[in-house]
């Protein structure tokens, strides 16, 4: 269980997040939503543990802040490309938080054999990260996240630049890091896909959290509406999954 | 009898020349270096003027006199330690201005190699006692003295003639960026035992350690009743300095008081030094 | 780097890194400083060279010996050791400003480290071997920090911090010439040290250059491996268990020692920095870190050679060893320039 209690962001003059009080899940997939700039992306950082903060951020108890003994992946929303790597040495990189740096052990490259063929990229292992499209660049992230084994895994936008086939496709690939009992937290500005796959949300807003709980109980509360200036429809599919779409007519 | 006192006589004679080789074995032949090179185109004139001239295997590329020196592609101001090995010398003269001179004398010493460390002289004295240091090393103590009172007649006689009370300015032209020099340098000096006055002299700064770049307003103002071309190899002339702007105004290039002075002339301090003196009478002589 | 064909399906990776690459310049090193001090206006005896190292009967005696231990082999190595210093340094700025232009010599870096020494001679006269790298250590340093400033943040465009670091170079050059002509004086030493001590190196410098360059290297070996996590973004990298700015303060400051040493040995030599590394990546294939010991031998390797030929090509003259590096490296770079743009669209 992760347990935040006032947590206050500063950068600068300005309070990025501020009183931020909530806990996430094990083993769940929990979703941040909100506008550019509410602070999804400082929180995401806040919860990896490079950023300072002031207030508490717990993991099983212990402050999360500079604390290694943790397994936690980060996936960016933009990654550093690196030059003239394969992909087959990128998606490596992931072992070293396990194997410590320079060392793979014949289990590690096994691993990612198996890895890169459960994502569809065994066959592009020998290319350059930088020659790859951004629907697989985002496989080789989840990929390299995959080989990691970690127990929680941050992402930044996971979906935001892809085409609808993509997203699906990479929304399913971090589907397989529940099944391995992973906590994934991310950010999506797209809450129909948040409430399909996620169980839990929060709406954040200006640094503060709006509201949270189960993807349910969010999507068909008042305070998302009004969020959103009043101006969108919540719909369900057969179903039973909600499907959120803006509406120019409606007035706020 | 008789054969006894010339036996005697004889051995006396053998005795005493062998002891005096024995007591002065400096004087005999280890002082007298057989394999000279020389990295200066000054001490090679100077060596060939004393009588060392046999001794001498190789000189550096820019050591053009005597025609009889043997040159080589050694450099003698970026001097290659390995290729003078090679020449397998017992003395060299090193430029103490060559580039890394007292590394390369360390280098060429370690490898069992004298070296003498050649130092431009700053006026007639020290080039004097350069040329008797020469003789020294090189074993013609003699031919360097001779020299030198050869050298101090003929420049003496020079400038008895021509000496001048009137105040005759002058302006040395090093190269056509107008680099000059002051009275401070050695040429500088060879100008004032004749009481010309150098119109660089005022221009000096603390910076420009003899050698200041004019600007060619300044030269105009100064207005030198002579001008010594040292770049006329480089093809300046009178016809050249006309041709610069606000030049046909100055004095001497008025009066066609030009003087083109012969390639190396003004820089070697060797025997040559008379031919500058004699040169810079006789442009004295045709001012007057 | 070959892929390892195994029978029936190709399911285990490529090694990231394979040792005997690294043996193999090793080795080739060792042959191409045996070459290079068996060659020169002088002609020894091969065998008797070899008899002369390992201290074997037979060797060379006298002029000769001399010739042998006190000049061409402390040459050699001071070759190799700048070589080394320079091509290590190049690799890991590339890596800490994620910038495969950059090298200490294009960040301004090397004409920080002449400032520096310039400084040094025109105010304290200071003592050649004591004081000097210090003053060009500090020189280099300051130079590449305001290379970063100039060019506005921290991980700017790779042009615009290329741009930055020539702009600081010229600048750093420009207030060196300046000193040297208010100090006349001083001109002969500051232009000597300029020039570098491979002409005449001896013993005495190889072995308080070694010092500081073997220090800086011993620095950079170690932390090699994790420097394959700078090629990611902060988070990431902190996410597999690095502190990239503690790792990045840590190499900078090692390569710039490095880079300031070799400069202060050697004078100002261009390009090592740049052609090496990518040279070794490109025959390797691989871009990771652990490479940098390879890198480091092929560096010496490279200017040991670049040395041979300065030496021998126009005998008995000595071309300086810049323009045998500039000459190989300037075409070099203009291809990693020209591949760059095409890879990063």
């Amino acid at each position: 269980m992760i347990n935040i209690s006032d947590l206050t962001v500063r950068i600068g003059q300005r309070d990025i997040l501020s009183d931020i009080n909530i806990e996430i899940e094990d083993g769940k997939w929990t979703c941040l939503v909100g506008p550019n700039g509410a602070g999804k992306t400082t929180l995401l950082k806040s919860l990896l543990g490079s950023m300072p903060y002031s207030g508490s951020i717990t993991d099983s108890g212990v402050e999360v802040f500079r604390n290694h003994d943790r397994n936690v992946a980060f996936v960016p929303q933009q990654p550093q490309i690196p030059i003239g790597m394969s992909v087959s040495e990128y998606v490596m990189l992931g072992r070293s938080k396990r194997d410590g740096w320079g060392n793979e052990s014949n289990q590690s490259r096994n691993l990612v054999a198996d890895i890169l063929k459960l994502t569809g990229l065994f066959g592009m292992q020998r290319q350059f990260v930088s020659q790859l499209s951004g629907g697989e660049m985002q496989r080789a992230l989840i990929a390299r996240a995959l080989v990691q084994e970690p127990t929680l895994i941050l992402l930044d936008e996971p979906t935001s630049a892809l085409d609808l086939h993509h997203q699906i496709a990479v929304l399913n690939n971090i589907e397989l890091l529940k099944e391995r009992g992973v906590t994934i937290i991310s950010t999506m500005h797209d809450i129909t896909l948040a409430a399909m796959y996620a169980e839990k949300i929060v709406v954040m807003q200006e640094g503060k959290v709006l509201l949270h709980g189960t993807s349910d109980f969010v999507i068909h509360s008042p305070e998302l509406k009004s969020a959103f200036e009043n101006r969108i429809n919540v719909y369900t599919l057969d179903s039973g999954r909600p499907v959120i779409v803006a509406n120019k007519d409606l007035t706020s | 009898m008789f054969k006894v006192r010339k036996v005697l006589t004889k051995l006396v004679i053998a005795t005493t020349a062998i002891s005096l080789l024995a007591i002065c074995p400096a004087q005999a032949a280890s002082n007298l270096p057989k394999r000279i090179i020389s990295l200066s185109p000054s001490a090679t004139e100077i060596l060939y003027a004393i009588g060392s001239g046999k001794q001498v295997i190789a000189v550096d590329d820019l050591s053009n006199y005597p025609r009889e020196a043997p040159m080589t592609k050694l450099s003698a101001f970026n001097p290659n330690v390995e290729a003078l090995l090679n020449y397998k010398p017992d003395l060299i003269i090193l430029n103490a201005d060559a580039t890394k001179a007292l590394e390369v004398k360390a280098a060429l010493e370690k490898l069992k190699i004298t070296v003498f460390l050649e130092k431009a002289p700053s006026n007639l004295r020290e080039a004097y006692l350069e040329i008797t240091a020469l003789g020294r090393a090189t074993g013609k103590l003699t031919g360097a003295q001779n020299t030198i009172s050869e050298m101090k007649s003929k420049i003496s006689a020079a400038i008895r003639t021509g000496k001048t009370s009137k105040n005759i300015t002058f302006f040395h032209e090093l190269d056509d960026t107008l680099y000059t020099a002051t009275s401070d340098t050695f040429i500088g000096k060879v100008y004032k035992d004749f009481n010309l006055v150098n119109v660089a002299d005022p221009a000096a700064t603390a910076d420009s350690a003899g050698y200041p770049q004019l600007q060619s307003e300044y030269v105009i103002k100064a207005n030198p009743k002579i001008i010594f071309l040292s770049d006329a190899q480089y093809g300046e002339s009178l016809a050249t300095l006309t041709k610069r702007a606000g030049w046909n105004g100055i004095s001497a290039v008025k009066s066609k008081n030009v003087v083109a002075l012969p390639e190396d002339i003004p820089s070697r301090w060797g025997p040559r030094l008379v031919d500058f003196y004699e040169f810079i009478a006789n442009a004295i002589a045709k001012v007057k | 780097m070959k892929k390892l064909k195994s029978k029936g399906e190709e399911s285990l990776l490529a090694p990231i890194w394979n040792w005997k690459i690294t043996a193999l310049s090793a080795a080739l090193l060792f042959f191409v400083g045996i070459l290079a001090i068996s060659f020169g206006p002088v002609s020894l005896g091969f065998q008797e060279i070899i008899r002369t190292l390992f201290g074997l009967p037979g060797g060379l005696t006298g002029q000769d010996r001399t010739l042998l231990i006190d000049l061409r082999l402390p040459r050699a190595l001071l070759a190799a050791l700048v070589g080394a210093a320079l091509a290590t340094s190049g690799a890991v700025y590339q890596t800490v400003f994620r910038n495969p232009l950059a090298d200490p010599y294009l960040l301004g870096a090397a004409a920080g480290a002449g400032l520096g020494a310039t400084i040094a001679i025109t105010s304290a006269g200071a003592d050649l071997y004591s004081l000097l790298p210090i003053f060009s250590f500090f020189g280099a340093i300051s130079a590449v920090l305001v290379s970063f400033f100039i060019s506005g943040k921290f991980f700017a465009e790779p042009n615009s911090l290329l741009l930055s670091g020539i702009a600081v170079g010229s600048f750093a050059t420009a207030v060196q010439t300046y000193l040297q002509q208010r100090n006349s004086s001083s001109l002969r030493p500051v232009y000597s040290w300029i020039l570098g001590e491979l002409t005449v190196a001896n013993w005495q410098i190889v072995t308080w250059s070694s010092i500081y360059i073997l220090i800086a290297l011993i620095i950079l070996f170690s932390v090699s491996k994790q420097l394959d996590g700078l090629m990611l973004t902060d988070e990431e990298a902190y996410s597999l268990g690095i502190n990239p700015n503690k790792l990045r303060v840590i190499a900078v400051v090692a390569a710039t020692l490095a880079t300031a040493t070799a400069v202060s040995a050697s004078g100002l030599i261009g390009f090592v920095g740049i052609v090496v590394p990518h040279l070794v990546r490109g025959i390797t294939h691989r871009v990771t870190n652990r490479g940098l010991l390879t890198i480091a031998l092929a560096g010496a390797t490279f200017l040991v050679l670049a040395d041979l030929g300065a030496r021998t090509l126009l005998s008995p003259a000595e071309l300086p060893i810049g323009v045998i590096t500039a000459f190989v490296g300037a075409p070099f770079f203009l291809v990693v320039l020209r591949k760059k743009r095409l890879v990063s669209q």
